[in-house]
């Protein structure tokens, strides 16, 4: 102190520093003049807020007047967007349950995990699979990232739809929000597709061949169906090229899109202000705006408060989903190849119900032309052409009904897209993966090691087995066999396992079907070998 | 205090504790996926060798007349290394090898083939992961080859040349049998099953004697055997005498008489007399 003054008296006026916190040392002492400071600096970054209303704010204390929570409200960036209160009757978990607050959520977590993958992701074939083993072997808290990510982005999915689903059963949609909701549909079909081109980017057999299931369809685009398919591909199929462009779609191009279409949809929510329920307002009219005042729920403290609570918990959540061996991991399967096409590879589940159509007939009008020119452009323009003014669930029964249909139509499209409809496949190679799938890693590669004793077991006499994981694994095998047997084109057929020592630490496992062509009288054989490792340890987190 | 404002604070202190137990448990789980990642590439590894590499190499990389033994001992305690003159690392030699394959063969070595090129660098048609899969397998002998001795019989034993008229002492076909299986390799490449030689009798194929007895017969036949026996000891001594149609020359290894004694040549057709 004495310094500066002594100094100040060799430096000439004009260049002296005035710091007003310098005053305030000279004046209040360090104590007051530091509290002072930080109050100041708190004020200034809640634009508005002092250190005093911040702890009122998080003590839930009744607001102060004159009432400075509404400050940030007014000068500050982030809030000017957030409305300073509700109406109560929106305030509860219905009718809105939360669930556009969540999809926002799911949104900025896939942000903060997308960037720190991006660290570590080159989006080239020779390396991009390097990458991913890279993630979970090298990088602290890179499985973490990697599985929140894929996690987050699948419920943000199903958050998206549910979201859509409660607009529509609520009759939220109708006049004036038609807008809000036609945002809402485009963010729908971005989510989709921001999901399904990240699915490319592991470059694993799952990635591959899903995206591929998916990318078929493009070439059924009439008219440009090949300039389609080359242009998603980025070739006669997915390599170097087509990799790129998902990932550039996945990391740049939709969610740019994506932010822009929240922001519109956002604006146009709180423009209108969120609707009461049905059935609390005269029909016809919207009455979302006008709040009487004992009816406002103030932004500060409760619901500012509460989604501090909501993001905590969420993301506490979301870490205890996949911190331990026994929570959620994102699969990660063999090296992309595009030369084996794995048994049951489907394309990723949100598009199952684009595959169950397909199943149906003509590629052009079930995979294209229904989905994406009839299906997702009528959920964009329903509010123009859906104009009843009634919001009650009473007036809307043709409405609802079609929503309910079209729930239970998708689970069944959903279904038909699995393997496990209409698709033929002979019943000795279903049999083999039953043990030995080929999109997981399946029974036999998650059996422990040691239980796995030499020898050749038939199937039917599973319970001879000397161990029972060998018991159990053959009973499964067994099991599936009963459809060969069933079948009459397999006379007397047999089911084997054989397991061989093959090197130190490593046993070679073939799983056999062996029997009599019904037609020919010819021998047929169906055989698969897996090496199993004492250490390969599959199931614990990819 | 509001239940929201608690469980904001609870979850907050439970999300904390929670990375804190992931970071100190991460080198642990990062080492567990590394450690299961290769034991996985050696699973992966033992796949490719089983598709690509056996027919020459041997089943068990005991190699064969076509191509040296990796399941060896010289590999792995530098003999192998020193005698190419290789300054590397074992590991990096092998996928060297398999990546680019072989120009010429080690002196003193006479395989009737090259070791191809296998990674698509070198226009092979491997990936380079499957490379490194396909090495992590040959280097995972390492223990079993070091412990196995290797004994090299060294007898007087009178060789068999290739005179297909000699007269054989009597054979035994199970000596015969570990021969083809084991010593001499022959089952690495005359076998189209899984299991056993394809000298047996399969679908309208006869066994090997009497296709022995059909071959001498045939108008296009051009080689000196008289007698089925005949037949099978010149197909041994002397391959290039006569062609199967379908089989191009020196695929089978030409120097078998100067390699197996007369002893040896008795066994070997005790057994191959023994597909009839």
């Amino acid at each position: 102190m004495a310094m500066l003054k002594n100094l100040s008296k060799y430096v000439p006026e004009m260049f002296r520093p005035h710091l007003p916190v310098l005053d305030d040392l000279k004046q209040k002492g360090p104590k007051k003049a530091l509290q002072h400071l930080a109050d100041d600096v708190v004020t200034r970054v809640t634009a508005g807020l002092s250190i005093a209303d911040v702890r009122g704010v998080l003590r839930d204390d009744p607001a102060p007047r004159p009432n400075p929570r509404l400050t940030p409200h007014a000068e500050g960036f982030w809030l000017h967007m957030k409305p300073t209160y509700y109406h109560n009757l929106v305030d509860g978990l219905y009718p809105t349950f939360r669930l556009g607050w969540l999809a926002t959520f799911f949104f900025a977590w896939e942000i903060v995990t997308g960037i720190y993958l991006m660290i570590f992701y080159t989006p080239s074939p020779l390396v991009a699979y390097e990458n991913m083993l890279g993630i979970l072997s090298n990088v602290p808290f890179g499985r973490l990232m990697r599985d929140t990510h894929k996690l987050g982005g699948e419920l943000m999915i199903i958050t998206v739809v549910l979201h859509m689903l409660r607009t529509f059963i609520t009759g939220s949609y109708k006049r004036p929000r038609q807008f809000t909701w036609a945002t809402g549909g485009l963010l729908l079909i971005t989510t989709l597709f921001v999901s399904f081109f990240g699915y490319l980017l592991p470059w694993d057999q799952l990635s591959l061949w899903a995206v591929t299931i998916g990318a078929s369809t493009a070439e059924a685009t009439p008219l440009i169906g090949k300039q389609m398919d080359l242009l998603v591909r980025g070739g006669p199929e997915i390599g170097a090229n087509g990799l790129l462009r998902a990932y550039l779609l996945h990391v740049i191009v939709i969610p740019l899109v994506m932010v822009i279409t929240f922001g519109v949809h956002y604006y146009k929510v709180i423009i209108h202000g969120h609707s009461l329920p049905p059935g609390h307002e005269p029909i016809g009219e919207d009455s979302a705006r006008k709040v009487p005042m004992d009816r406002r729920t103030y932004f500060m403290p409760k619901i500012l408060t509460r989604e501090l609570a909501y993001v905590f918990a969420l993301v506490a959540i979301l870490v205890l989903a996949s911190a331990f061996n026994w929570g959620y991991h994102a699969p990660l399967e063999p090296h992309a190849d595009p030369l084996v096409t794995p048994l049951h590879t489907t394309s990723p589940w949100y598009f199952l119900w684009i595959q169950g159509m397909m199943k149906m007939g003509d590629k052009l009008l079930f995979g294209v032309f229904i989905p994406f020119m009839v299906i997702l452009p009528t959920i964009v323009v329903w509010p123009y052409m859906e104009v009843g003014p009634s919001r009650l669930y009473g007036h809307r029964r043709i409405g609802l009904s079609i929503a309910a249909t079209s729930l239970i139509g998708a689970a069944v499209l959903s279904y038909m897209g699995t393997p496990w409809f209409a698709v033929t496949s002979s019943p000795d190679q279903e049999a083999v993966a039953s043990l030995l799938p080929q999109t997981s890693p399946g029974p036999l590669r998650l059996a422990p090691w040691d239980e796995i004793l030499y020898g050749t077991y038939e199937a039917s006499r599973w319970q001879q087995a000397p161990s029972t994981t060998l018991q159990g694994l053959l009973r499964t095998f067994d099991r599936e066999m009963e459809h060969v047997r069933a079948d009459q084109r397999y006379l007397s057929p047999e089911g084997f396992m054989i397991i061989e020592d093959w090197q130190i630490d490593l046993k070679k496992v073939t799983l056999r079907v062996t029997w009599t062509d019904g037609d020919t009288g010819e021998p047929g054989e169906y055989f698969q070998t897996q090496y199993l490792h004492r250490h390969s340890d599959y199931g614990q987190g990819e | 205090m509001k239940w929201h404002i608690l469980i904001g604070f609870l979850t907050a202190g439970a999300a904390v504790v929670l990375l804190g137990i992931i970071a100190l448990n991460e080198p642990v789980r990062m080492e567990s996926f590394s450690r299961s990642y290769h034991s996985r590439q050696i699973e992966e590894g033992a796949r490719i060798f089983e598709n690509n590499c056996r027919p020459c190499h041997g089943p068990q990389g005991e190699g064969s007349p076509l191509a040296p033994a990796l399941n060896t001992s010289s590999l792995f305690n530098g003999e192998r290394l020193t005698a190419v003159q290789f300054n590397g690392t074992l590991e990096d030699y092998v996928k060297g090898v398999v990546s680019s394959g072989r120009p010429v063969p080690s002196e003193g070595a006479n395989y009737p083939q090259r070791m191809p090129t296998w990674s698509q660098e070198f226009g092979g048609p491997m990936r380079p992961d499957q490379i490194e899969s396909v090495v992590a397998f040959v280097l995972n002998w390492e223990e079993r080859a070091l412990a196995a001795a290797e004994p090299t019989p060294v007898t007087g034993e009178p060789m068999m040349g290739t005179d297909i008229q000699i007269e054989l002492p009597p054979g035994d076909a199970e000596r015969g049998r570990a021969l083809a299986d084991g010593t001499l390799g022959c089952t690495v490449c005359h076998s189209l099953t899984p299991v056993g030689p394809a000298w047996a009798a399969s679908g309208d194929q006869p066994g090997l004697t009497e296709r022995a007895a059909l071959r001498v017969e045939q108008a296009d036949y051009a080689g000196e055997a008289g007698t089925p026996e005949q037949y099978l000891i010149e197909s041994v001594a002397d391959p290039n005498a006569y062609l199967v149609p379908g089989f191009t020359a020196n695929v089978m290894p030409v120097n078998f008489a100067d390699r197996i004694t007369l002893q040896q040549m008795a066994d070997l057709m005790a057994y191959m007399l023994s597909f009839r």
